[in-house]
């Protein structure tokens, strides 16, 4: 037994320091290669890129049983189409690798451009860079990445006024006073931090607003609803409750019904579910994130680029959000509205 | 006559039976090539190996385990954590707090760390499992929760960003694993999934130590009469397969040349579907590489080539778990024709 376990044992550090002797050896030419690419960059940034020679645009989003990248994956496919390009549309549940083993396939598929709603602002970084290299211009909506120069268009909802926005409207339904909870998104989400700041920004100034508890649910709705039941638990005497997403504020907006509270609540995204929410009187208000203006605007620049060679637009361009209340719920409807 | 006749048609069967994921992969390379325009092409096949290489790797130490009759959900977690612990290393080096010094290393050492720390991380799951007689199932399921809560822990659910390395500390080149081979067209990835799967096919098929590995899978009761140290055995499973799953983390954060916790979930799932369509077989005691190699190359091209055809997510789900299943039905088959194939055999020695 001694003997085969030397056997193994020496065959795993072979595997080993051959992998490393990869590595190493590697390392060298990656660096030339590296320069290479850099100069292909530098010439990019004078020139257009021209697209992969296909007349295929991807369309790269979360997952769509979120009915906002629904939203916004239809939005765009259906300009594109209008537009006379081809569309695959594709999905990376927010994992960045499947994120660029997506960018691979579009750019094995020769694709013109990408549209994408991505799954990471450092992880992503590396594969639009590299759709770049191939020739196709990538245009991110909805949320930033880590770095400038690299896609053609940054087109994101001012979440930041959004909020703001929306604070008001909860600080006004709450008669500037009393106690309330909030659930916050997935920490490691930008988003998550800029919605709770904005929220606290508004709501802050007003002494008499005291939050008693906050928690993060994750965006989920029935992580919202059990941290809601267990907050109710803990503060019977909650009065208001700000969500980081309308999700989340479903399932608050469920507890509530379930304990036979109607308090004031609010959300950000601007979802279907929140509307009918805010229409039966369950919930305050929302933010509406233009997720299908966004996806629309980001497939007419690339359009427009392919064409022209430019967008004719900064790389980061802010959307403003709509602030959706009773008033004027009935002008929403998935997640378009028509004023 | 009759009777030979039917024996022959029963052999036809089964080599058809034998090489049937060969045969899917086959029927799947010219379904796709005809219906998405760019994929039978030299660069669509090599992004296709490269995201095999992922998960193929994965599923190597995976069909160790499966053949113990075993199975390790903690792989993807592993692999998260292993690249944070990569990235960390390159970004913030060691800081030793009693001596107050920050050390930094050199890329193979960072290397070399993560799989060693992978290694034991998989070792932990086979102490658990043999010392304290927990279901393998269990004890890496909470394995998995821990490993992944490490991850987030690490960065505190951050990102780890350009794991470039710098010139000044001498840790640059992290990157390399994710690219291609300097001057190929060969991803990195592919080259190392290429080299453990031939030294643990090897392993599995030509040393006593891979005998053990089947031999406890087939009957632990009788290998451990026969003398063999079956806890030993499977720590060091758990502990390759730790190893091959902090290897893909590497591989995984030098592709995103970023090191973010969520690395590598639900990706056990890839492995095992890999693993079973390869022909392991889930009560333990049968597997090869090779058929898990092809099996991780059957999940590969239907994920890209579903993709490429323009497949949407949920359709691809389906597909993806009909394939499995199928599989798995025809796995059945083989093993009912080859029991009546035995039995036909000892009848006409009679």
């Amino acid at each position: 037994m001694k003997g085969f376990k030397k056997v193994l044992s020496m065959l795993l550090v072979t595997a080993m320091i051959g992998t490393m002797a990869i590595g190493c050896g590697a390392k060298e030419d990656d660096k030339k290669e590296e320069t290479k690419t850099e100069e292909k960059k530098d010439a990019g940034e004078e020139e257009a890129l021209k697209g992969g020679g296909s007349n295929i645009i991807y369309v790269v989003t979360p997952s769509v049983s979120n009915p906002a990248f629904k939203a916004e994956a239809d939005t765009a496919t259906a300009k594109a189409k209008e537009l006379g390009y081809e569309v695959k549309a594709v999905s990376h549940d927010d994992d960045p690798t499947k994120q660029t083993e997506l960018f691979d396939s579009a750019i094995a598929d020769k694709a013109a451009a990408i549209i994408c709603d991505n799954a990471g602002a450092d992880a992503t970084v590396e594969a639009v860079k590299k759709a770049r290299e191939a020739g196709i211009p990538t245009f991110l909506i909805d949320r930033e990445i880590n770095a400038e120069g690299v896609a053609i268009s940054q087109i994101v909802a001012n979440n930041y006024q959004g909020a703001k926005a929306i604070a008001e409207k909860f600080v006004e339904a709450m008669g500037e006073k009393g106690k309330y909870v909030e659930l916050l998104g997935k920490e490691s989400d930008t988003n998550a931090g800029v919605r709770s700041s904005a929220f606290h920004e508004v709501i802050d100034q007003y002494p008499d607003m005291e939050m008693v508890a906050q928690q993060t649910a994750n965006w989920e709705k029935t992580e919202a609803y059990d941290k809601m039941e267990a907050m109710l638990q803990a503060n019977p005497d909650i009065e208001g409750v700000i969500c980081g997403n309308d999700t989340m504020l479903e399932g608050v907006c469920a507890a509530l019904e379930a304990a036979n509270k109607t308090l004031p609540v609010i959300g950000v995204d601007g979802s279907d579910e929140a509307a009918a929410l805010i229409k039966s009187g369950k919930a305050t208000g929302t933010a509406l994130q233009q997720f299908a203006v966004i996806a629309e605007m980001a497939v007419v620049q690339a359009d427009k680029y392919l064409k022209e060679g430019t967008t004719g637009e900064d790389e980061k361009q802010l959307v403003d959000c709509v602030a959706i209340t009773k008033d004027n719920v009935d002008k929403l409807s998935g997640f378009v509205f028509t004023e | 006559m009759a009777a030979n006749q039917k024996s022959n048609n029963n052999k036809v069967m089964m080599t058809i039976l034998k090489g049937r994921t060969f045969i899917v992969l086959v029927i799947l390379l010219i379904f796709f090539s005809i219906t998405a325009d760019n994929f039978l092409s030299a660069g669509a096949l090599l992004t296709v190996a490269k995201h095999v290489a992922l998960y193929g790797i994965l599923a190597i130490g995976m069909t160790y385990v499966i053949i113990t009759g075993g199975i390790d959900l903690s792989v993807g977690s592993v692999a998260g954590l292993a690249g944070m612990i990569a990235g960390g290393l390159i970004q913030e080096g060691l800081t030793l707090k009693m001596f107050g010094v920050t050390l930094y290393f050199s890329v193979p050492m960072i290397v070399l760390i993560t799989v060693l720390l992978g290694a034991l991380m998989g070792m932990i799951n086979g102490l658990v499992i043999t010392k304290f007689k927990v279901a393998p199932f269990i004890a890496t399921l909470g394995t998995m929760y821990i490993w992944r809560g490490f991850a987030n822990i690490r960065s505190n659910g951050a990102t780890f960003s350009e794991l470039a390395g710098y010139e000044g500390l001498g840790n640059t080149g992290f990157e390399v694993f994710g690219r291609n081979i300097a001057g190929t067209p060969i991803p990195c990835g592919v080259l190392i999934l290429a080299i453990i799967a031939v030294v643990a096919g090897l392993i599995l098929k030509k040393t006593p130590f891979g005998w053990h590995v089947l031999s406890i899978g087939g009957n632990e009761k009788a290998s451990k009469l026969s003398g063999i140290k079956v806890d030993r055995v499977k720590i060091w499973v758990y502990a390759f397969s730790g190893f091959c799953s902090a290897v893909v983390g590497i591989i995984a954060t030098s592709q995103l040349v970023s090191a973010t916790p969520k690395t590598g979930e639900s990706w056990e799932m890839n492995a095992i579907a890999a693993s079973v369509l390869g022909g392991t077989s889930m009560a333990g005691g049968v597997g090869t590489i090779g058929g898990t190699i092809v099996g991780a190359f059957v999940i590969g091209v239907i994920n890209d080539g579903m993709t490429m055809c323009g497949v949407t997510e949920f359709w691809q789900k389906i597909i993806r778990g009909l394939v499995i299943i199928v599989a798995v039905i025809i796995d059945q088959v083989q093993r009912n024709l080859q029991a009546k194939m035995a039995l036909q055999a000892r009848n006409e020695n009679k």
